[in-house]
């Protein structure tokens, strides 16, 4: 494996440039990061990273003031610079946090720029918490019906799921960090796969056989383990966390890469029977990818990461969601795991029964933030 | 009140988000003598609303069939009920100066402000269905009959229900279609509290709550007659997706954990109480914390019942405006009686005495037949019973409901 760097990571807006830039540090070597934003003011305190200020002229360094088609018209103005940035890399993955402007406005023309270039684009993206209020949610949901069918992966991200796991009392800024961390984590120990010298590495390239085309539905999970049999905690964390889950979302998928990163202790072995719990809940019958990594800091801690992905659906989810009554109401169509069918479930495509301003489809739980009993 | 004669056989279909039930019965002696009942899950509404008209045809088709099958009588004529959030109830009032000089009231004169209140246009858009007697009142004090009575102004009220017309016009053309004529409409929450309520209960003041799959509708008496009535479009499915969003689990399996393990009050000794799916501990049975079904249930059933709460206090608020109303005990002596397949959840009537403060329990419908004898039959139970009534305190309009067809179809 060369020790050019073989895989990009963008941050985009706000949000993403943050996610990125704190992870940075812990990245190997064959991941190269670049952040990208109009706010000068954001770039700035990502220090070290290299930057892409995009839309000078339009927002005169500013930020895009959460406007759609200010963050559009920025990637668009700066295409050439940005087509430059991702020639080259066979995996590109995309960080960014719906809502505000550049996210929301940005990501889906920005991975289309990756696309061209030939890039395998595994897409991040937070969706905002329901404190935000309603224009960012609805602006993140449109983003990201636009995004997926420009990404071959999208892992979505909802804050208000990670809001869950965090104490009850807990501060918003913990639970903005806690989404964070989340993020961070999985980014981590994806990356880590591809460092030369990992116990089973695996070519960044390779990863194209499992997110063959954009637009098919993704699967993404992590979890992590500590002291005796982590391995086998972690992939049992990682087959119950909320993002694999949730009514709409996928369950079981034809390709599947599996990645665990360990401490010294951990053997090959322990890695190939995690392996074999997350097969034996999400599939993967068709193709089955195995990276495994030892990273002396972790201790006896284990983090089991997992992308699947299942055929992507004949026509994009977004239009089958929209002209659901037209079509065929008997064919099962695989639907993105998106911001409402998570909160709503069987009520998803029913119209909205709001009452004290809020949609009291959602279930009380979400809406009240409380925090359940985790499962035993 | 032009009471009518009463058919010799009378059958009423109760249209539920989750399923429809019908019931045959002869009336012998003022007594309904069940001859079949019908059941059957009903598609195409979700929420109490219609989202699928051919599929709800059909299953309403289904269960009138069956029901011929069973009774071995063909149905001409149905009682068809009407709840959700489609269904809306006002107050309306009709006066009258008293015009004699001793102040005595005729039945001329009460009749008039009778026909007043009647006269009021429902909203645009709406039909008016039902007329409910609310109590008379003489120069500020409330009276039974007026007539005979003196006084100076007499005020009598109705809690009038109106519906979408599209909705009304849906239900006569289903009927239409199956060759049966539909003799009335019956709400379906006053129907529920006729078949667990006494009448001395309705007296003193009580509130009857029918929690159904897709809606909650309430109905509220006092002193013998329909003070307010509601609806809202939340149910026991949505404590059923509350559950399978939850633990990530299927709808199925949401709503045979919520049958099983579901609960109205969260306890800490649920929390860390490991149960299992299926239990015979088979491939693919898993297990969950009891604390966190109980958790999600719990949260969802007393948020319903403090809507329920509040809708009434809006009500209560808007009917005694200038005085004030507690709801309490000394208001509603008899407290809250539940209704609808969801008053069978675990801990409902603490859940709800803890939301209302008010003495609560589930209801069970008073029939012959054991086999109804369960809390989600009362409304089915309940039209049977109130079709025998079919008198006051439903009062027909002075429009006949052949009238209303014809209006809407204009033949």
């Amino acid at each position: 494996m060369s020790t050019t760097p073989s895989i990009l990571l963008v941050g985009l807006g706000g949000a993403g440039c943050g996610m990125v830039s704190r992870i940075a540090a812990n990245l190997p070597p064959v991941v190269r990061v670049a952040l990208i934003d109009t706010d000068a003011s954001v770039l700035n305190t990502t220090a070290g990273q290299e930057v892409f200020q995009i839309g000078r002229p339009l927002t005169r360094g500013m930020g895009t003031a959460g406007e759609i088609a200010v963050g559009q018209a920025a990637v668009e103005a700066d295409e050439p610079t940005l087509r430059r940035l991702f020639t080259g890399y066979s995996l590109v993955v995309l960080v960014t946090g719906l809502g505000g402007g550049m996210g929301s406005g940005g990501a889906a023309p920005l991975a289309n720029i990756a696309l061209d270039v030939g890039a395998t684009v595994l897409s991040f993206a937070t969706i905002p918490f329901s404190h935000e209020g309603e224009r960012r949610k609805r602006q993140a949901t449109e983003a990201l019906e636009k995004l997926a069918v420009k990404s071959h992966g999208l892992v979505v991200v909802e804050n208000d799921l990670l809001a869950l796991q965090v104490a009850a009392d807990a501060s918003l800024s913990a639970a903005f960090s806690a989404a964070d961390e989340w993020i961070a984590g999985s980014l981590r120990a994806l990356a880590s796969v591809f460092t030369p010298g990992a116990l089973v590495p695996v070519d960044p390239a390779a990863l194209k056989t499992i997110l063959e085309k954009p637009g098919s539905p993704t699967l993404f999970s992590y979890g992590v383990g500590q002291g005796s049999g982590a391995a086998l905690i972690a992939a049992k964390a990682a087959c119950d966390s909320s993002l694999a889950h949730g009514p709409g979302a996928i369950t079981k998928v034809g390709s599947l890469f599996v990645q665990v990163t360990g401490g010294l202790n951990m053997s090959a072995t322990d890695a190939f029977e995690a392996v074999s719990i997350i097969r034996k809940k999400f599939g993967g019958e068709k193709t089955t990818l195995l990276g495994a990594c030892v990273k002396p800091e972790l201790g006896d801690r284990v983090e089991v990461a997992v992308l699947g992905a299942s055929l992507p659906v004949p026509k994009p989810a977004t239009k089958t969601k929209k002209g659901a009554k037209g079509a065929d109401s008997n064919q099962p169509v695989f639907v993105f795991a998106t911001e409402e069918s998570i909160r709503r479930g069987i009520f998803s495509n029913t119209p909205l029964t709001f009452r004290d301003g809020a949609d009291i489809d959602v279930p009380t739980y979400i809406r009240k933030s409380v925090r359940l009993t985790p499962a035993s | 009140m032009n009471k009518k004669s009463l058919p010799s056989f009378i059958t009423v279909i109760d249209i539920g988000t989750h399923k429809t039930t019908a019931l045959t019965a002869q009336v012998i002696d003022g007594r309904a003598r069940m001859l079949g009942f019908s059941e059957r899950r009903t598609d195409g509404v979700v929420k109490g609303t219609v989202i699928d008209v051919e599929k709800l045809h059909a299953s309403v088709h289904e269960v009138v069939n069956d029901l011929e099958r069973v009774s071995q009588r063909a149905v001409e004529q149905i009682y068809v009920s009407i709840a959700g959030p489609s269904v809306e109830g006002e107050r309306v009032k009709g006066i009258c100066i008293v015009p004699a000089h001793d102040g005595r009231i005729t039945k001329l004169d009460y009749q008039q402000a009778i026909d007043s209140a009647k006269r009021l246009e429902p909203p645009a858009g709406r039909i008016t269905l039902l007329h409910m007697r609310q109590p008379s009142i003489l120069d500020n004090k409330p009276v039974g009959n007026p007539v005979g009575q003196q006084g100076r102004r007499l005020e009598v009220s109705f809690w009038r229900i109106t519906m979408e017309e599209g909705n009304v016009r849906f239900r006569v053309s289903m009927a239409n279609g199956m060759s049966i004529t539909v003799r009335d409409f019956i709400l379906a929450s006053h129907a529920a509290a006729c078949a667990v309520t006494t009448d001395s209960e309705k007296q003193g003041g009580v509130c009857v709550i029918d929690i159904g799959a897709g809606t909650t509708d309430w109905v509220l008496y006092f002193k013998g007659h329909i003070l307010c009535s509601g609806s809202i479009a939340v149910g026991g499915e949505h404590i059923t997706n509350d559950l399978s969003i939850a633990l990530r689990i299927s709808r199925e399996t949401a709503e045979d954990l919520k049958l099983r393990f579901a609960s109205g009050l969260h306890r800490d000794q649920d929390v860390n109480q490991t149960i299992w799916k299926d239990g015979d501990k088979s491939v693919g049975d898993q297990q969950f914390n009891r604390g966190t079904i109980t958790q999600v249930s719990s949260l969802r059933y007393q948020e319903i019942l403090s809507f329920v709460r509040k809708d009434i206090i809006i009500q209560l608020e808007q009917i005694f405006s200038g005085h004030e109303v507690k709801l309490d005990q000394n208001f509603l002596p008899s407290g809250v009686i539940l209704t609808g397949g969801s008053a069978n959840l675990a801990d409902a009537a603490e859940a709800t005495q803890n939301v209302f403060g008010l003495s609560a329990r589930v209801g069970i419908p008073k029939f012959d037949n054991s086999s109804l004898q369960k809390s989600e039959y009362a409304g089915v139970v309940g039209m049977m019973i109130a079709a025998l009534e079919d008198a006051p305190p439903v009062v027909r309009r002075q429009k006949g409901f052949m009238d209303i067809l014809r209006d809407l179809f204009r033949f």
